[in-house]
């Protein structure tokens, strides 16, 4: 039993880098996403075109490969992040991307009607953006944002191969030395602890935007 | 007879499909003008013209008097503003806010726009709504409305505003038949209060004994008008004889 708790501490301390890799992603990620998604649409072309390329490279490749070219290939160049900015920096514009485009999928849905009607009732641009369109966007955006953040929960286990200890590796370190299976079986319950906590929170969140709907 | 509105010369392309080509109008205070026209006359944008919807390529438009555009040169965006305060605007597909209850509806612009107190907008909005008979419905959300309840509400949510002019833009057109009456009917009320009114519609009987002037437009231009009477009757034109026949 006391073997099973120090084990449980073990893992507890990876999950803890496990879990700030992943808040940290998510708070950086969301707010760059919307100001990219902002960028897609704008009517300024090369800002549209760069914004189409960098979500083009983001989405088309591995966040494996996107992960190991900055630990590796960063240094190579004289750009060497430590360990854990490095794993940021990668997870920060491979979810970003992805946020983007569910962004901007959410605001092409907002009907012209919306803006139009705000402008013939005389509100101003910002107050239209931020009283009438950034609502319902929100309410559009949440299940999407819900999924990829239950994603980002387990994509944090690809640091495993920067050799950082996060909750995966220190599971499979004690596996490995102990001949036990236990780790895993913990690891998972850590997993499923997260995505769960997670799923309720959406759920609140899309029931409080979603009253409206008939 | 004070004049609220003043359309001169208006021309307005859309690519190379010349859209409308030398609108003249002036409306009346009081004046309920009903535009009729086939599809793709010009109707919704000598509307959406007015209050900027759209920007016209040449002509001028004076709304109470003041300018909003004079020779195709638009005032500044502020002195914009002010002259288009006069103008209210209900559109056919409602376009009410979903995310907002029938009440916040009404009286989110008159807060944010004319920085009134939030109690007295509350009584303003409850006011129409009692007039619109929508008063029991202020506080849901507008999913959960006929299409003719939130066409009332859109029309409240205008009214809300104070305007001395009120666009209509085909009203009626997204309703099932039998939701018609009761916008039509409240329209109708609003005439009889003597707001001025600019309605495009295909109803043919709110035309002929609500409006006081009927206008019928094709191909970008003002073909004919008159008082309902002559113009149902003594059709001039050609093509308002065509049109009356195919849609009476
Ligand atoms: N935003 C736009 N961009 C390009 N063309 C447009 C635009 N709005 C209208 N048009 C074109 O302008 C012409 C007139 O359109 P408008 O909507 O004013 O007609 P309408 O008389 O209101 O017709 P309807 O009875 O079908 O509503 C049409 O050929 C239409 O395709
Ligand atoms: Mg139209």
């Amino acid at each position: 039993m006391d073997k099973f708790f120090d084990m449980t501490v073990l893992i507890a301390q990876g999950a803890a880098v496990t879990l700030e890799i992943f808040v940290v992603t998510l708070i950086l990620s969301l707010p760059i996403g919307a100001l990219a998604a902002l960028g897609r649409l704008s009517t300024f072309k090369p800002l549209r075109y760069i914004m189409e390329f960098y979500v083009w490279i983001m989405r088309g490749t591995p966040l494996m490969l996107q992960l190991l070219f900055v630990y590796f290939a960063l240094p190579m160049i004289g750009l060497k992040l430590p360990d854990i900015a490095a794993a940021l920096l990668a997870f920060t514009l491979n979810y970003a991307a992805y946020f983007a485009e569910i962004f901007r999928a959410g605001i092409q849905a907002i009907p012209r009607g919306q803006f139009e009607a705000a402008r013939v009732l005389g509100l101003p641009h910002w107050h239209t953006m931020k009283r009438i369109v950034f609502p319902q966007v929100l309410r559009i955006v949440l299940p999407p944002i819900s999924n990829e953040t239950i994603n980002l929960v387990k994509d944090t286990s690809l640091i495993y191969i920067l050799a950082m200890n996060d909750l995966l590796r220190v599971a499979r370190t004690i596996v490995q030395r102990e001949f036990d299976m236990t780790p895993f079986v913990i690891a998972g319950i850590f997993y499923l602890t997260m995505t769960a906590v997670l799923t309720w929170a959406f759920k609140q969140l899309e029931a409080h935007y979603g009253k409206y709907d008939a | 007879m004070e004049s609220m509105l003043e359309l001169t010369g208006i021309y307005k392309s859309f690519g190379d499909n010349q859209v409308l080509r030398g609108i003249d109008l002036v409306v009346d205070k009081g004046e309920v003008v009903a535009v009729l026209g086939p599809s793709g006359s010009g109707k919704s944008t000598m509307l959406r013209c007015i209050n900027h919807l759209e920007t016209i390529d040449k002509g001028s438009i004076h709304i109470k008097g003041k300018a909003l555009v004079e020779g195709g040169i638009y005032v500044d965006e502020s002195q914009q503003q002010q002259v288009l305060s006069a103008t209210g605007m209900v559109f056919q597909q409602f376009n009410l806010f979903p995310h907002m209850t029938v009440l916040e509806n009404l009286i989110e612009a008159p807060i944010y726009v004319k920085g009134i107190a939030k109690e007295e907008a509350v009584n303003i909005a409850e006011n129409l709504l009692n007039k619109v008979g929508l008063i029991e419905v202020k506080d849901r959300y507008p999913a959960r409305l006929s299409g003719g309840q939130q066409q009332r509400v859109a029309i409240a949510r205008a009214l809300a505003m104070n305007p001395d002019i009120m666009l209509f833009d085909e009203p009626t057109s997204a309703l099932d038949p039998e939701l018609t009456g009761e916008v039509l009917k409240t329209m109708r009320e609003l005439a009889a209060e003597h707001m001025t009114m600019i309605v495009v519609t295909h109803e043919m009987s709110f035309a002929r004994d609500a409006a006081s002037r009927v206008i019928f437009m094709a191909g970008g231009v003002i073909v004919e008008e008159n008082v309902p009477e002559e113009f149902f009757n003594n059709p001039r034109e050609d093509r308002t004889k065509a049109f009356l026949m195919r849609n009476n």
